[in-house]
């Protein structure tokens, strides 16, 4: 012993336990229970088993390949050796021990296809949303199905992309769509029952207030809630961030800053209402959505200790805010190549240069229209005390239609293109919003891989050619790499079961589990007997 | 549409399916009860001499259900097969006029796509006092919306991705899947002494995945494990054709079809 009655007690006690709303305001420990690991975005594992000394010996320990799909982003939750991960209108329950199919669940009646960025934990159930708008919940034991909800409607130019995010009992889903035109909003549904609990718009309604910094387009006007966000428990507050206005690249059809798009989003659990909001970039025309995850991280700003919110946008610049008030404390430059403002002023409003509006011939802008980041899992590790984020140097071209807008029909007001570019991983300090350490890589700029940060003060990647990479979180040296094989698309997580830490991170068609090298010991098969019937 | 009945439930058990209806067309015939009955007349007097009246095939056609779902065709393709014959079979071309047609196809569709799109006979309300009864108990072992037991496969959903013919099969004649790794009745012996009985959603030399009749999942390593014995048969018992009334199965089944993930989302509580 009894390990194996230890076990099986464990397993016993396990088996009937509910994921709580403590389990998830707690963080990651041997779970990983929400897309970014805790509701403040660290993606921080207190892990320390793999550490910068021995990540030299991480092998692979198992694969999944995830049927009929490709271009996977979804970031996996493990809860209890479960490890959970959606794909398109899917979920797979898989053993993380082994990587063996417990159980799956398919919608193949989807009206859309599309993205799916993960699950969501809480009690006994897991949940996800279909593109089609259904958040969908399920017996986390046998993938049975407890309730079907639909949220919203494809014909409203609406989708589903994002990992739920659940607080207290509520399930927060945003909506997708905003490049062809609709109104975005945030909602939060009961997780018993999937009735909705409140919804609140990322654009103003006719004469509500901010309804004046829009033309006559508000109705379409964007501002998709794409990505899930995150969540201060002590606040009770949600921060989500908002997508592009509509149409994209043509802006002299809406004039005005656009509100409340290309924002970070403050809004209270309970109710949905706003407490605040903070916008990025007013009146965008270069489709620099805001979704890039808002880093909620307690620290000292220009001198004084804040409850700061930090956001590396796509726009080129990285901010800290106060996350109680709003207030804009400081932005520093995220990536080298900016040209289309001279920096941020006090009030955190850009000052724009002029000639970097999309022309009907194309303009030469940097960044580009992928943004100097975007929604790839960053990570905040306490360790170091440093945040590392994906960033892209890159510049393209922006042009504009002249046509009139289109709801509905794929039209985005114009267009553009962008030139290869380079990915560079950087840790940042919050402090100041320097740099510490950069880690180039090869490729062509089209990774989407984000990171996780462990005790063990192993930062985990993807180059942008498709490896798997360890690096040391205090340098940025490169540790251990594993050729992958496909272009990476989604963030790593790392759990534990039976005391053996694990990293895992999907590629474009499967799941991938490391972890530390240990002998492969053969197996005697048990006597398996078959028997006609009565068996239970 | 009762005359359409006996040919439903008649037709042959399927071993797999694949998602035939996801590339169904939108033409009016289809799911149309009267196009349904105006296919099947068709059918009995052109079709089932060689292809059987149930569509389960004969001594000259192919059986029509199963084949359809091995492979799957979508409507329009089907259209043609009518229309056109197959050169070099025994399959003629047809000069029926295009309305006529679309009935046959209307007709075979209603014998391979998902329950729930498809007229079904029978009463939904009476088969779901069957259902939660306890002369059928087939909440015992099966759940739908979070109600019932774990032991066998969720049925929320059933009427929405399994053709009724099939439905009704894996409950009249249960034992004819052949395949079923993923639903075995399994009880494992652990060499710590401890017994576990359930369901193996999956298992291989090297581990095994259980669910045990509370519902709780047990992810077990084969070298844990002294003794493993498996049911050789399914355990869905096999005596629903006698046990219950033609009246009672009929009824059932116009329950189970009628569950789908998607339709039933504004009906509430199956109970």
């Amino acid at each position: 012993m009894n390990r194996l009655l230890l076990l099986s007690l464990i397993t016993a006690l396990l088996g009937t336990a509910q994921v709580r709303h403590e389990d998830l305001a707690k963080g990651p420990g041997n779970d990983w229970l929400t897309y970014s690991g805790s509701y403040n975005g660290w993606r921080y594992s207190p892990l320390p088993q793999i550490t910068a000394a021995n990540a030299k010996n991480i092998v692979p320990k198992w694969v999944y390949h995830v049927p009929g799909t490709r271009g996977l982003r979804s970031s996996p939750l493990v809860y209890q050796g479960v490890l959970y991960i959606t794909s398109g209108n899917s979920i797979h329950a898989v053993d993380a021990r082994s990587g063996r199919l417990v159980w799956q669940y398919a919608d193949p009646r989807a009206k859309e296809s599309g993205p799916n960025r993960g699950a969501a934990i809480w009690a006994d159930k897991v949940y996800f949303t279909t593109s089609d708008n259904y958040l969908t919940a399920l017996n986390r034991h046998t993938g049975a199905l407890i309730f079907n909800k639909k949220f919203a409607d494809v014909e409203k130019g609406t989708t589903s992309t994002s990992a739920p995010v659940i607080a207290k009992g509520k399930v927060i889903v945003g909506s997708a769509g905003g490049d062809g035109g609709m109104r975005g909003f945030v909602m939060a549904l009961s997780a018993d029952t999937g009735a909705e609990l409140w919804k609140a718009y990322t654009v103003p309604a006719k004469g509500e207030e901010g309804a004046e910094t829009w033309g006559n387009l508000l109705e379409w006007g964007g501002g998709a809630a794409w990505l899930s966000g995150t969540y201060d428990p002590e606040l009770n507050t949600l921060f989500w961030t908002t997508g592009n206005p509509w149409p994209d690249y043509n802006g002299s059809v809406r004039t005005g800053d656009n509100l409340y798009t290309c924002s970070l989003l403050a809004l209270d659990l309970d109710t949905g209402k706003m407490k605040w909001y903070f916008q990025f970039t007013p009146h965008d025309t270069h489709d620099w959505d805001a979704q890039s995850w808002p880093i909620l991280v307690d620290t000292e700003i220009n001198g004084r200790p804040r409850k700061a919110v930090l956001h590396a946008n796509r726009n080129g610049f990285f901010y800290a805010l106060d996350r109680v008030t709003g207030e804009f404390l400081r932005a520093t430059q995220l990536i080298d190549k900016i040209t289309w403002a001279k920096g941020i002023d006090d009030k955190g409003r850009p000052i724009i240069l002029p000639n970097s509006e999309p022309t009907p011939q194309g303009n030469w802008v940097c960044p580009s229209v992928k943004g100097a980041t975007n929604w790839m899992g960053q990570s905040y590790s306490p360790n170091t005390g440093l945040l590392y984020v994906l960033t892209l140097e890159q510049c393209g071209m922006y042009y504009r239609s002249s046509q009139d807008p289109q709801p509905m029909k794929n039209f985005s007001g114009g267009g553009a293109t962008e030139e290869g570019g380079q990915v560079v991983l950087r840790a940042l300090d919050p402090k100041t919003g320097k740099r510490v350490w950069e880690y180039p890589m090869t490729g062509l700029g089209r990774m989407w891989t984000g990171t996780v940060s462990t005790a063990g003060n192993v930062l985990f990647s993807g180059d942008d050619d498709g490896h798997f990479v360890a690096l040391d979180a205090k340098t940025g040296k490169n540790l251990w790499h594993f050729n992958i094989g496909e272009t990476l698309g989604a963030s790593p997580i790392t759990y534990s079961v039976d005391g053996k830490q694990y990293v895992a991170i999907a590629s474009a068609s499967a799941v991938y589990s490391f972890g530390l090298f240990e002998p492969v010991i053969g197996v005697d098969p048990p006597v398996i007997e078959f028997k006609k019937e009565g068996l239970n | 549409m009762r005359a359409l009945a006996p040919l439903v439930l008649l037709a042959l058990p399927l071993l797999a399916q694949h998602g035939r209806y996801l590339s169904d067309s939108n033409h009016p015939s289809i799911g149309d009860p009267v196009a349904i009955a105006a296919g099947t007349k068709l059918f009995m007097g052109s079709c089932a001499g060689c292809h059987g009246p149930d569509g389960g095939g004969g001594a000259r056609g192919p059986n029509l259900v199963r084949r359809s779902l091995w492979h799957p065709l979508s409507d329009d393709a089907i259209f043609q097969v009518v229309r056109k014959g197959v050169p070099g079979t025994d399959m003629p071309p047809t000069k029926l006029a295009d309305d006529q047609t679309w009935n046959l196809v209307a007709f075979i569709h209603a014998l391979t796509g998902p329950a729930s799109s498809n007229p079904v006979p029978g009463d939904p309300a009476a088969g779901k006092a069957v259902y939660w009864g306890t002369k059928a108990g087939c909440a015992n072992c099966h759940a739908i919306r979070g109600q019932g037991g774990s032991m066998g496969p969720d049925l929320s959903n059933v009427g929405g991705s399994k053709p009724l013919a099939v439905i009704r099969e894996a409950i009249v004649e249960p034992a004819k899947d052949l395949y079923y790794l993923g639903n075995e009745a399994a009880t494992v012996v652990l060499k710590n002494g401890q017994t576990l009985r359930g369901v193996a959603k999956n298992r291989s030399n090297y581990s095994i995945q259980l669910v045990d009749s509370t519902g709780v999942l047990h992810l077990l390593q084969m070298s844990d494990v002294k003794n493993l014995t498996l049911s050789a048969s399914t355990p869905m018992p096999t005596d629903f054709a006698t046990r219950l009334s033609k009246v009672e199965l009929r009824d059932l089944l116009a329950y189970l079809a009628a569950q789908d993930a998607r339709a039933a989302e504004s009906k509430g509580s199956p109970q």
